[in-house]
């Protein structure tokens, strides 16, 4: 649903990373693709009388070229505006009364669609995304409509929210547009871009990315599994494939150096500071160390920012620490700090330096890495309960890490980081000369 | 064939032409699968604490939650926000641990800690791998029996609720539902709400007796849900509580909410609004009354999805708004029916009427079948998915017990909305859903919207601060139109009189700076006030900065105030023999809002004529609120100083709870040259 579906969810620092477990909370799952090149994966999970239905098109902002920016997220918004046999806004009133729910969300790398349905009304939402795959309504009025709605969200979500403009200037200011253009201009994109956009460009978008063949259907819950693959075959077979899309390319560039900039914010009410430290890919050897710091610094109240910045210095009203989004490509660690009253952001920034500093210099306690790794480890387990995280966490293997499987033994990699990891990748990523740093002051020119 | 033509082609066509593939109508719904409610197990141990565990073995998780009768209705007179401090301080240390302790031992099993005040109860909740139990166990103990409610993590968490309390004035949604639920519940507790007076005053000692009344076993409820048995569930409940002992102290029922005959609005004057948020309602019945199950059928059709009346008529037909929704409100007592939109300021009342026009409907046509079929489909689908996690499942089955519904109000919860038919529909919402003896809540731009809201129901206006308003002051001027020009360099001395009887001096002046001006005051009156006030204010008359500093009575008091855009920021401290009490202050304000100490200075640049008046807000340090404060021209009079008589402008300033009046000399460049304070025998007078 475009109004809450929202890329937003990207700049969630606390998203947990959703980690596969090994036992408990493994999880069985088959898979395999149609002739058209749709990939299926399928698990059964009897627990409630619940289906969820996941699809994701391997398509995100970072799919966008220059000057079209915003283009992926406008477009998932299109998705929920009619396909050949269903009328404008059916597509939610028939999910509703049938007690389900749905959602569309956008990020760097991925566009996921999902409904949550009672057991026997799976067949609903395997129809409803088999008709927008095939025969999406893409007409010069639901365009404008949802550009419309889409300039809204973004004054409603970042235009309209103190902090917001600086994180999101952080987050993708990172990584230099020459280079690595897919992650150096944010999901929602640009006020001029999206006026820019016409209707022909979006349907050259949907026939190059909304395809079998880009795109892995995954089915959780409670079914069987003869009879969804049926459905499966009949709905979604018929859709012709189309080739494969461009590639994605991007240099990112390490350790540039220091970057310090002041920016205002008139709605904000206290100084901030926000830091930003360029990291590797998902999938690279130090992301599970990378991801174990995000909860020692920044996850519940034990956490070192909060206890440290907020409860003994009362320097900050609140702290974040973490890894941002998750991507195929170069990523993003941030630590962030609002100052308390009588705090200028400058000292705040000190107080947080000396703190991430300290990381690389003295390293964590093991009680510190244990810690984290049984916040990790219960994260993993209770994502295992309801169909839908079980069906986002086979997504993400599959797309993340290039295997199902890994949802099973991804854990092993976390449990095994050292103190001695921790202090190395902190070393190596959290360092001045690849921060970007925003120090926020209120007020200023509206 | 090419996609992108053929998906052309597709679109519009009758569905008939694409018989392989996609089928052209949804498919109908599979056989509905009996309903079953995942079982549950009860016991109860020897000291009256209720046990309810809802077993699952497929993930080693497990939650534990206990809920007492403790929720914010039982907050006493002039300290409500007692259960929500309370509760947030459970988990702020207890037994032998500090705060920073408990949360280590949690967060360091991967687990969480958490608790929180609703209206009737409260709860605190532990969770994580069942492996770790026993530590749920004693942290729960310790935290229920043995909390410490030290005096750090009170000031901290005082200080948190004070924030947030000043971010509710500024959300339209918040100052509507304390309006509204103050107004159709009347003196009974589901009408109160904290405020910052009531925090401020709450003491250690408040929590500690109303812990030591309201936390004991008999009638509290345990639930676990997750990898436990019964018989381990028993035993780890018998070890952390099996000591603890008696039953909370009886409490008065409450008084009924006020019987309500017919529909007035409530217009709580917003003159920033843009926007209005209207919220019309009644008072309905309580938790187990079984008219429930056909008012959420009737609240599913009229508003409560996005394929429901008001949403489709308020948002997709006319535009006027983002979203329009109808709710049961179901707590343990009588509850609510409302309906709320936020609509455009143009168009606030006809909106209003349309909401009207639809809850009219709902008591007078029955809905047809379809649209029913829909608003139960949705219901009773939705089911399933609000119980798929042992957790979840247990919420379900301690609301019931906690609601005081029947034993089979779960396994029989689908088939009673579904059995619900178009004539029983349409009787209880003409019982339960009342327009015609509502309360209507309007935030807005009274100036802009009350001659239209009149005409549809009686009508009463107040301030977001309760302060009631009259219809003249709604059109009174906020801004304030000041005549700058007035304000010159100078220097006055009053003679302080009380009785008659010179008793002290004050002098002020006023200064002209490049960019502002500043007005000082120095005010001394025997040994009994000593006092030094000094307020800068922009070219535009927008406030900048209050410093002030003095002795009254003994007591040493200080301010120090900065207007910022938007904001007024800094403290008040007054010290008296049991040393210092500081308000941090940290308020938002909108440009028009006065200091309190700079009307004497700013009133010469009043356009002053014969029956002037106008509505000023006006911030006061000292009680860290702003205050709505009438200034009206009573007349002109001769006032007679030393020199001789001078005619003046008698300008009074009344505000709740204090009227001053002024006397402002007619002629320019006008200067204040008298100061009467009413119900004080308090005179300042000019010497010349």
């Amino acid at each position: 649903m475009s109004k809450t579906a929202l890329f937003l969810v990207c700049l969630s620092l606390a998203a947990a990373v959703s980690l596969p477990a090994q036992e408990p909370g493994k999880v069985a799952y088959e898979t395999y693709q149609l002739p058209n090149g749709l990939t299926v994966v399928l698990a059964e999970h009897h627990t409630a009388q619940v289906v969820a239905v996941n699809l994701w098109y391997d398509v995100g902002s970072r799919n966008e070229q220059r000057g079209r920016s915003g283009f992926a997220h406008l477009f998932e918004h299109l998705m929920f505006q009619g396909s050949a046999h269903v009328a404008k806004g059916e597509f939610f009133q028939l999910i509703e009364r049938a007690g389900g729910s749905l959602n569309g969300q956008t990020e760097d790398d991925i566009t996921r669609y999902f409904e949550v349905v009672p057991s026997n009304r799976v067949n609903l939402a395997l129809w409803l995304e088999a008709d927008r795959m095939q025969s999406l309504a893409v007409t010069d009025a639901n365009f404008e409509n949802q550009r419309a709605a889409v300039k809204e969200e973004r004054r409603l979500r970042i235009d309209n929210q103190p902090y917001q403009a600086a994180l999101l200037d952080g987050l993708y200011g990172v990584y230099d547009s020459t280079n690595c253009f897919p992650y150096a201009h944010s999901t929602i994109g640009s006020m001029e871009d999206l006026d820019s956009a016409s209707t022909a460009d979006v349907q050259a978008f949907f026939h190059l990315y909304y395809a079998p063949n880009n795109a892995r259907l995954t089915v959780v819950g409670d079914f069987k599994p003869a009879e969804i693959k049926a459905l499966i075959a009949q709905y979604f077979g018929g859709i012709p494939r189309v080739d494969a899309p461009p590639p994605v390319v991007c240099t990112a560039k390490f350790n540039p150096g220091a970057d310090v900039r002041r920016v205002t914010d008139k709605l904000a009410n206290l100084p901030a500071t926000l830091q930003f430290y360029r990291i590797p890919a998902h999938d690279h050897a130090d992301t599970p160390a990378l991801a174990l710091l995000e909860i020692i610094l920044g996850q519940g109240e034990s956490s070192r920012l909060n206890v440290k910045l907020a409860r003994e210095a009362q320097a900050a009203v609140s702290t974040q620490a973490g890894v941002f989004g998750t991507r195929r490509g170069p990523g993003v660690f941030a630590t962030i700090a609002v100052a308390n009253q009588g705090i200028s952001a400058d000292s705040l920034n000190t107080l947080l330096n000396a703190e991430v500093a300290r990381i690389g210099s003295e390293g964590v306690t093991d009680a510190e890495l244990t810690k984290a790794k049984n916040v990790l480890t219960a994260s993993v387990i209770s994502d295992r309960q309801r169909a839908l995280d079980i069906a986002e966490a086979l997504q993400h293997a599959a797309t993340f890490h290039g295997s199902l499987e890994a949802i099973n033994t991804d854990l092993t990699r976390y449990l095994a980081v050292t103190v001695d990891d921790i202090k190395r990748v902190a070393q190596a990523y959290l360092r001045p000369d690849n921060a970007l740093i925003l120090l926020v002051s209120p007020g200023g020119a509206s | 064939m090419n996609r992108r033509i053929l998906s052309l082609l597709l679109a519009g066509i009758p569905a008939a032409l694409s018989a392989q593939g996609v089928p052209p109508t949804p498919p109908p719904a599979g056989a509905v699968v009996p309903a079953v409610f995942p079982p549950f197990q009860e016991a109860t141990l020897p000291n009256g604490l209720r046990l309810v565990l809802v077993e699952r073995h497929d993930q080693p998780v497990l939650s534990v939650t206990l809920s007492l009768s403790a929720g914010q209705i039982l907050d006493p007179a002039g300290k409500d926000g007692l259960a929500d401090m309370v509760a947030g301080l459970l988990t702020k240390g207890a037994g032998n641990h500090t705060a920073n302790q408990v949360a280590e031992a949690i967060e360091g099993v991967g687990g969480s800690l958490n608790a929180s005040a609703g209206q009737d109860w409260l709860s605190i909740q532990a969770d994580g791998l069942s492996s770790h139990a026993l530590l749920f166990f004693e942290l729960l103990a310790d935290a229920v029996i043995r909390p410490t409610f030290a005096a750090e993590e009170l000031d901290l968490l005082r200080r948190q609720e004070l924030t947030s309390l000043q971010a509710e004035q500024t959300q339209p949604d918040a100052i509507a539902e304390r309006f509204f639920y103050k107004g159709i519940y009347g003196q009974h507790p589901y009408g109160r709400h904290p405020s910052p007076e009531s925090v401020a005053k709450i003491t250690r000692e408040d929590l500690q007796a109303f812990h030591d009344a309201r936390f004991r076993p008999s009638g509290a409820l345990l639930v676990l849900a997750g990898d436990v048995t019964l018989a381990d569930a028993t035993k780890l409940a018998t070890q952390a509580f099996g000591s603890w002992t008696g039953k909370p102290t009886v409490v008065p029922p409450a008084p009924a909410p006020p019987a309500r005959l017919k529909t007035e609005i409530l217009l709580v004057h917003r003159p920033s609004s843009v926007q209005s948020t209207i919220l019309v309602g009644n008072t309905t019945f309580p938790a187990a009354d079984t008219n429930y199950f056909a008012v959420a059928v009737a609240n599913r059709v009229l508003g409560g999805g996005a394929d429901s009346r008001l949403f489709r008529i308020l948002r997709e037909e006319k535009g006027w708004t983002y979203g329009a929704y109808s709710s049961v409100g179901r707590p343990r007592g009588i509850g609510t029916f409302e309906s709320s939109t936020e609509v455009r300021t143009e168009v606030t009342d006809s909106a209003l009427k349309e909401m009207l026009n639809q809850l009219r409907r709902m008591g007078a046509q029955p809905v047809p079948a379809a649209e029913l079929d829909g608003a139960k489909g949705a219901l009773v689908g939705s089911f399933p998915l609000t119980v798929q996690t042992a957790n979840q499942v247990a919420g379900a089955v301690a609301r019931v017990k906690l609601l005081g519904l029947p034993a089979d109000y779960l396994k029989t919860y689908r088939t009673r909305l579904a059995a619900e038919s178009p004539a029983r529909v349409l009787a209880v919402s003409k019982a339960m859903i009342r327009p015609n003896a509502s309360l209507i809540v309007v935030v807005g731009d009274g100036a802009a919207i009350y001659d239209k809201l009149k005409t549809i129901a009686p009508i009463k206006i107040v301030t977001p601060e309760g302060t009631p308003l009259t219809e003249a002051q709604l059109t009174a001027k906020t801004d304030l139109n000041l005549d700058l020009g007035q304000l010159a360099d100078r220097e006055d001395t009053l003679t302080v009189m009380a009785n008659g009887k010179p008793v002290g001096r004050q002098i002020t002046g006023l200064s002209k700076s490049e960019d502002g001006y500043q007005y000082r005051e120095n005010t001394e009156i025997q040994n009994l006030v000593k006092q030094t006030t000094s307020v800068t204010f922009g070219a535009d008359g927008g406030m900048r900065k209050l410093t002030q500093d003095g002795t009254i009575q003994g007591q040493a008091i200080k301010a120090a105030l900065t207007y910022g855009p938007g904001r007024v920021q800094g403290f008040a401290s007054l010290t008296t023999t049991k040393g210092p009490q500081t308000t941090v202050i940290d308020t938002i304000v909108t440009p028009e809002v006065l200091d309190e100490n700079v009307l004497q200075g700013l009133l010469p640049a009043f356009r002053l004529k014969a029956n002037a008046s106008w509505t000023l807000r006006v911030f006061s340090a000292t009680e860290n609120r702003i205050r709505t404060e009438t200034l009206k021209v009573a007349g002109v009079e001769k006032v007679a100083l030393a020199g001789g008589e001078v005619e003046a402008f008698r300008a009074i300033c009344s505000s709740d709870n204090q009227a001053v009046t002024y006397f402002v000399t007619t002629a320019s460049p006008h200067r204040v040259i008298k100061v009467a304070i009413a119900n004080t025998p308090l005179e300042f007078v000019s010497n010349k």
